[in-house]
C-alpha cells in the first residue's frame, strides 16, 4: 500500500480562483496571483505506473477538458501554500466520488489546496498565508489549514 | 414613518423576489437592495439575507459574502440594534460574519451551516421547525407563540449546524439554540432532521435577540399553494404556516 498525492487544477480560467483573490486584496491580504487545485491524498494498493491513468479514468474526479492533474512528490503544503481539510471529513473513496471507486485506491483524503504569489512571482510568506487562512481561507469551526 | 426593511441580493441571490413578496404581504415596507447599492444600506431599519449562492458559494457557503460591502452595513446596523434575519444561503452567511451566534468576534465564525451529514447530499425536502426559546428571547420571533411550529421547505446541501464541542455548548448555555427540526405533530426527534445539524439545529440568535438565522425557508410555505399538504378545494393564495414568522417580524418593525 503507497501513499499517493495529486494536485487537480484548472487549465481553464479559476473563477473561484479570481473571487479569492479580490476577496483578499479587499481584506488588506497582499497577494499578487493565487492558483487552486484540490489535493488527494490517496492510499494505493495498485501499479504505480498505471496510476494517473486509473485516477484520470473517474470523471467524478477528472475531466480531461478542464482539468490538468499534477503527482505531488511531497504530501504537505508547497512554500507559499495551505491546504484546508474539513474536520470529521471522512475517507471513503466512494463517499467522495458518488459512489464511483478508483481500482486499487482504498482511501482517500480531500483537501482545497490555495498557493499565493508575491509581487514577483514568488511564493509569498508564511506570514501572507497565515494571513489569507485566518481572514478568508479556513472557517476553524469547521476546518483545519495546514501551511507550507 | 413606518420601518423600512432591505432585502440584500448579492451577486448569485436567489429568493429575493418570494421574501420580498411575504414581507410586503405582511405589511413591511420592504425593498430589494442590490450588492451595487450597499452605500443605501444604512438609511434602512431592517436587513433580511435571503437564500441562494451568494457570490456561487465560492471558498465556502457564505465566506466571501460575509465580507461583502454590503454587509459591513448589516454588521453596524446589527451591532446598534437592528434587526436582521438570514434565511438559508443569508443564515450561512449571518454565521461567516459571526452575527450568529455571535460568542466570537465579527467575521470569526466558532460555527457553521456546512455540508450535509451523514449523506452529504443535497436536501430538497418539506419541513417543521419549532420555537426552542422563549418567544421575546428574539425580536423577530417575539410575535409567535410559545412551541410554534413554522411549517417551512429545506433546500440545502450545507445545512448542517458544526462547531466545535465547546462552541456547541456556548450555544445551547447562550439560548442561542432559536428553532429545531420537528414533525408535523410538534415532537422532536433525531429523525425530523434531514441533514444531521448538530441539536438538530435549524436556526440560531444572537445573544442580543436581534440577529435571526435559519435555514430552512419559511417564505417558501407562506401560501397555501406551496404547502405540501394544501386542500385542493381551497384558496391557494391564502396565507399559509411560513408568513407566521414574517408576521411576527412585522410586529417587531411597528
Amino acid at each position: 500500500m503507497s501513499r499517493r498525492t495529486i494536485a487537480i487544477g484548472l487549465k481553464i480560467p479559476d473563477n473561484e480562483a479570481y473571487t479569492a483573490l479580490t476577496a483578499l486584496r479587499r481584506l488588506g491580504v497582499e497577494v499578487a496571483r493565487l492558483e487552486r487545485a484540490v489535493i488527494w491524498q490517496f492510499e494505493d494498493a495498485g501499479d504505480e505506473r498505471d496510476f494517473v491513468a486509473r485516477v484520470e479514468r473517474n470523471e467524478t474526479l477528472f475531466n480531461q477538458n478542464k482539468h490538468e492533474l499534477q503527482v505531488l512528490e511531497a504530501g504537505e503544503p508547497r512554500s507559499g501554500e495551505t491546504w484546508i481539510e474539513e474536520l470529521g471529513a471522512h475517507d471513503n473513496v466512494r463517499g467522495h466520488l458518488g459512489g464511483k471507486g478508483i481500482a486499487g485506491i482504498t482511501r482517500a483524503r480531500r483537501f482545497v489546496a490555495w498557493r499565493l504569489f508575491a509581487t514577483h512571482g514568488e511564493p509569498a510568506g508564511a506570514a501572507t498565508v497565515n494571513d489569507a487562512v485566518t481572514k478568508l481561507l479556513c472557517n476553524p469551526a469547521i476546518e483545519r489549514a495546514r501551511i507550507g | 414613518m413606518s420601518a423600512r426593511l432591505a432585502v440584500l441580493v448579492f451577486p448569485g441571490t436567489n429568493s429575493e423576489e418570494e421574501t420580498l413578496r411575504l414581507a410586503r404581504d405582511v405589511g413591511i415596507d420592504a425593498h430589494i437592495v442590490h450588492w451595487s447599492r450597499a452605500q443605501t444600506l444604512g438609511a434602512y431599519d431592517a436587513y433580511v439575507l435571503p437564500g441562494g449562492f451568494a457570490h456561487e458559494d465560492r471558498i465556502r457557503a457564505g465566506a466571501v459574502a460575509a465580507h461583502d460591502a454590503m454587509m459591513d452595513a448589516v454588521i453596524d446596523g446589527a451591532q446598534r440594534g437592528k434587526l436582521v434575519l438570514g434565511i438559508c444561503n443569508g443564515a450561512q452567511i449571518a454565521l461567516e460574519a459571526g452575527l450568529v451566534p455571535g460568542t466570537g468576534p465579527v467575521r470569526k465564525p466558532t460555527a457553521a451551516f456546512t455540508r450535509n451529514g451523514p449523506v452529504p447530499k443535497f436536501v430538497c425536502k418539506h419541513v417543521y421547525v419549532k420555537l426552542a426559546i422563549e418567544p421575546k428571547r428574539c425580536a423577530i420571533t417575539a410575535g409567535l407563540p410559545q412551541d410554534a411550529l413554522i411549517p417551512a421547505w429545506a433546500a440545502h446541501g450545507e445545512g448542517r449546524l458544526a462547531a466545535s464541542d465547546e462552541h456547541l455548548r456556548e450555544i445551547t448555555a447562550g439560548g442561542h439554540l432559536a428553532f429545531v427540526y420537528a414533525h408535523a405533530d410538534g415532537t422532536v426527534d433525531a429523525s425530523a432532521t434531514p441533514n444531521g445539524s448538530a441539536m438538530g439545529c435549524a436556526g440560531l440568535v444572537n445573544a442580543a435577540g436581534n440577529v435571526l438565522a435559519i435555514m430552512p425557508h419559511p417564505e417558501r410555505d407562506a401560501w397555501n399553494f406551496n404547502h405540501l399538504d394544501r386542500r385542493e378545494d381551497g384558496d391557494v393564495l391564502a396565507p399559509s404556516g411560513g408568513a407566521a414568522l414574517f408576521r411576527s417580524f412585522a410586529e417587531a418593525l411597528r
